[in-house]
């Protein structure tokens, strides 16, 4: 029994039955998000643990047992197709998840119409979900819409502040165009090349790497670009995390820009195209967008005064950390250090995730409690929400790569790689952290700095919001301690499982 | 030769992106996003119906094809896909009305210059 499908139905179902469900009780709206989410989290363990230990990929073929038509050769229904990589950064979603959805028990308390907002969260979920494990391209576009309309609508729910109303109209404009991008390129493809399923379209273009399949790859890699938020096309995520509520912050920050971003610039990148392009061209364009997103993200964190605004950016910093082990990876395809490269972004891909969500919690707890997020009015906050300024320290000594937490790892395996590939990149991934130290030392100060008029009232927030903060603080430690052991054995199978697009296309089209 | 509806596809496009670019209105924006769409949902269609070699190619889906011979057909696939674009592009229109209402009532403008509070 495949327990694949069940990742998507499950949400799914959760999402449209919330309105039914509320009509019962309040209380049970909230344990019904819970447990469904914790359901959701169960399935992608699973399905990553079978994965992991028998090191195979899985291939679900909808309504029927193969993915190949009746006589013919080539497949011609809708697959998914999930390897190591999907299967990891699948459950980093339903985790987060998970504790963005406990936190917002307590943090939307005082908001109305929370059916929807729980309705709309699931739904975020279920498309990330669907965009890593889907195998069919029209079928990554669905997927990444159902999640780009699900975070337009919760980046602007709260309308009756003029910040979200600004912030989601914003990205939904950036977004949609950036999506009508992804969609032209993949009709260029399906013009060329007559199929949509990722496996089959990569032995095609293998075969036969014509100018039309660049041109879409131009297209789709400008799109996912902009998801992402690498540095050209940064400044609607500056708006919009700071300006949605904090538990949507940390899903958007942890998770959508991965999933919708990274994470689909590696699987276009490895599994579609890999050997048909020039590799050291392509590796070198995403190496340059690495190095500018590094440098202008973490340098425009220090100036900030907003504390979202601040992590925000940060974010943006961090992604230029991801695109340049995968621009690292595909220069150097083949290689021990692409292989290194390739393990640190996919280790910071996850790592990242759990350590923005706990910022974005503790910004969010700071403003639940105090009620504003300017930096200069916040002194002081230590003493008096002791728990939370712990949470804080963990988090920001983890996004800077002290030794014991999980950051350093994945930090070390990029700067290794990127020093033995060419210095002067390490010089820039280091100058870069060199920002980010800057941006959070200056928050630490604020936090143990002399206590203001604001803060006296404050204390830590209650238990729905304090226990995903520990729980999110003991996965950042017990991380911390085995660091090349995961390494070892999760990080570097899952990049050479993604490098081996023969074996991507093999799972589908058969031996 | 590229077809005529190629050209035509791509000059909707082009025709969004620059309204997109040098329109000020907000509801001219969401209609430049539609004409986009519209153009690539132009390009999507008429990919379904080509000649290769002066005959129609088979769609994967009908593999009865043969017995069908000199009846026109055009592929299915591709409609398939606009109808799902096109459900897509509802959902985005409305959700863009929505917040459009709502900036009205936030900014009393519909002037995009206008929104820029958000700074730092």
């Amino acid at each position: 029994m495949n327990a694949l499908p069940f990742l998507i139905i499950i949400p799914l179902f959760g999402a449209f039955s919330m309105p039914i469900v509320k009509l019962i009780g309040e209380k049970l709206r909230d344990i019904w998000a819970v447990i469904i989410s914790a359901a959701t989290l169960g399935v992608a363990v699973d399905v990553f643990y079978t994965i992991w230990k028998t090191n195979q990929i899985v291939v679900y073929t909808l309504g029927a047992t193969t993915p190949l038509g009746k006589g013919v050769g080539f497949p011609i229904r809708i697959v998914w197709e999930v390897d190591l990589l999907g299967a990891l950064i699948a459950v980093t979603i339903a985790f987060v998840s998970l504790l963005a959805i406990v936190y917002s028990l307590e943090y939307m308390k005082h908001d109305t119409g929370l059916d929807k907002y729980y309705t709309l969260i699931l739904i975020l979920e279920l498309g990330m979900l669907g965009i890593v494990i889907t195998g069919d391209i029209f079928n990554f576009y669905v997927f990444l819409e159902i999640m780009s309309i699900a975070s337009y609508a919760l980046v602007a729910f709260r309308n009756d502040t003029w910040e979200g109303i600004e912030a989601g109209i914003k990205y939904m404009f950036v977004g949609s165009l950036a999506s009508s991008f992804i969609l032209l390129g993949i009709a260029l493809l399906y013009g060329q090349y007559g199929t949509l399923t990722m496996a089959y379209l990569s032995q095609y273009i293998t075969r036969e790497p014509t100018l039309i399949s660049k041109v879409a790859l131009a297209f789709i890699l400008g799109g996912l670009l902009f998801k992402s938020g690498a540095v050209p096309v940064h400044m609607w995520l500056a708006d919009a995390h700071p300006a949605a509520p904090s538990s949507i912050s940390a899903m958007l920050s942890g998770l959508v820009i991965k999933a919708g971003g990274v994470y689909a610039i590696a699987r276009i990148l490895f599994s579609i195209y890999s050997i048909s392009l020039n590799i050291k061209a392509i590796g070198w364009i995403v190496i340059f967008f690495a190095c500018l997103t590094l440098i202008v993200g973490n340098a425009m964190a220090v100036v900030q005064t907003d504390m979202k605004r601040l992590f925000a950016f940060s974010s943006v910093g961090q992604i230029g950390y991801i695109l340049l082990g995968i621009g690292i990876g595909i220069a150097a395809y083949g290689t021990k250090v692409g292989d290194i490269a390739l393990a640190g972004a996919i280790y910071h891909t996850v790592n990242h995730a759990i350590m923005k969500a706990l910022l974005f919690l503790v910004a969010g707890a700071v403003l639940h409690e105090v009620g504003t997020k300017n930096l200069n009015e916040l002194s002081g906050l230590a003493k008096r929400m002791p728990l939370t300024s712990f949470a804080f320290l963990v988090g920001a000594a983890a996004i800077i790569g002290l030794p014991p937490l999980n950051g350093f790892a994945s930090k070390w395996l990029i700067y290794e790689s990127s020093a033995l590939y060419n210095p002067f990149l390490a010089a820039i991934a280091i100058l870069g952290t060199a920002f980010c130290t800057a941006a959070y030392i200056r928050v630490l100060f604020t936090f143990f700095g002399k206590e203001s008029e604001k803060v006296k009232a404050a204390k830590d927030p209650g238990k729905a919001m304090v226990i995903p903060m520990i729980l999110l603080i003991i996965a950042i430690i017990l991380m911390g301690l085995l660091p090349w052991q995961i390494n070892d054995s999760i990080m570097l199978p899952t990049a050479k499982m993604l490098e081996e697009s023969g074996k991507y296309v093999l799972a589908v089209l058969g031996g | 030769m590229i077809p005529f509806q190629f050209i035509t596809a791509f000059l909707l496009i082009f025709m969004g992106i620059y309204a997109f670019l040098y329109k000020r209105n907000l509801i001219k924006l969401i209609l430049a996003l539609n004409i986009i769409d519209s153009g690539i949902h132009l390009l999507l269609i008429s990919l379904g119906y080509r000649l290769e070699n002066g005959v129609l190619p088979t769609a994967p889906i009908y593999t009865g094809y043969e017995t069908l011979k000199g009846t026109p057909m055009v592929g299915p696939i591709p409609q398939a896909l606009v109808l799902t674009s096109i459900v897509i592009g509802v959902c985005v229109l409305a959700l863009a009305m929505a917040l459009t209402i709502n900036a009205y009532r936030h900014y009393g403008s519909l002037d995009i210059n206008k929104l820029r509070r958000l700074r730092g």
